[in-house]
């Protein structure tokens, strides 16, 4: 949501809105994180009373959908592609094959047997 | 010989303090196993490349310091905008009125 987005983005590479959204939920996660590791804490642990625990699964169900870790999408750092998105370079499919190509992946080359 | 259930507890509670463990031999869920879990909110807010120092950057210390900077492409851009200007296809005059701008329409 508009309310989490940075007024100036940091972002360096490739920017798209989709992007940029992809980007503030990561850091809406990753500053929520904690909040949510402690109500997930009070949930499982049956030696607190059930009202408690209850409670925590109220508090957390009714948390931002920004806090999630489910809303985060692994999208290509080179082009905002967010499908087919090789995780070691962080590149979508043919993003990472003209990168490949061009020599710019230390360590990979074009298979030939 | 087996060794007595006793003894085996004190040796888990033992262990458990040693090597910072929950000491738990009734199986209880106490909901440790979430705080064992590392927090994944950094490695995930990592994926996109930050910004690094730019022209802009540097031209803007620059400009603090005292210093003047030259910019090619702006000083293109101001050129091209003298030039225009010349030919008369500048940009129109800023309207500051309401009554300017309905004047403005009602020549068309």
């Amino acid at each position: 949501m508009s309310h989490f987005r940075a007024k100036i983005q940091d972002l360096g590479g490739f920017i798209n809105p989709r992007v940029v959204r992809d980007h503030t939920k990561r850091k809406v996660f990753a500053q929520f994180e904690p909040d949510r590791q402690a109500l997930r804490y009070v949930i499982h642990n049956t030696s607190l009373p059930q009202r408690v625990r209850a409670q925590a699964q109220l508090q957390l169900a009714s948390m931002h959908a920004y806090t999630r870790s489910t809303q985060v999408k692994n999208r290509c750092v080179a082009g905002g592609v967010p499908r087919s998105v090789i995780r070691a370079f962080r590149l979508g499919r043919f993003q990472f094959r003209m990168q490949a190509l061009a020599g710019e992946l230390p360590g990979v080359r074009k298979a030939s047997w | 010989m087996a060794a007595p259930y006793s003894r085996l507890l004190d040796l888990a509670k033992v262990q458990c303090r040693i090597f910072s463990l929950n000491f738990n031999p009734e199986r209880l869920r106490l909901g440790n196993k979430i705080l064992r879990q590392r927090l994944r909110g950094p490695a995930l807010a990592a994926w996109y490349p930050r910004k690094t120092v730019s022209f802009r950057d540097l031209q803007e210390t620059c400009s603090r310091s005292g210093l003047t900077t030259f910019d090619e492409y702006e000083d293109d851009r101001e050129e091209a905008i003298q030039v225009a200007k010349l030919r008369g296809k500048g940009r129109p005059k800023k309207k500051r009125t309401a009554a300017e701008s309905r004047s403005a329409k009602k020549k068309k």
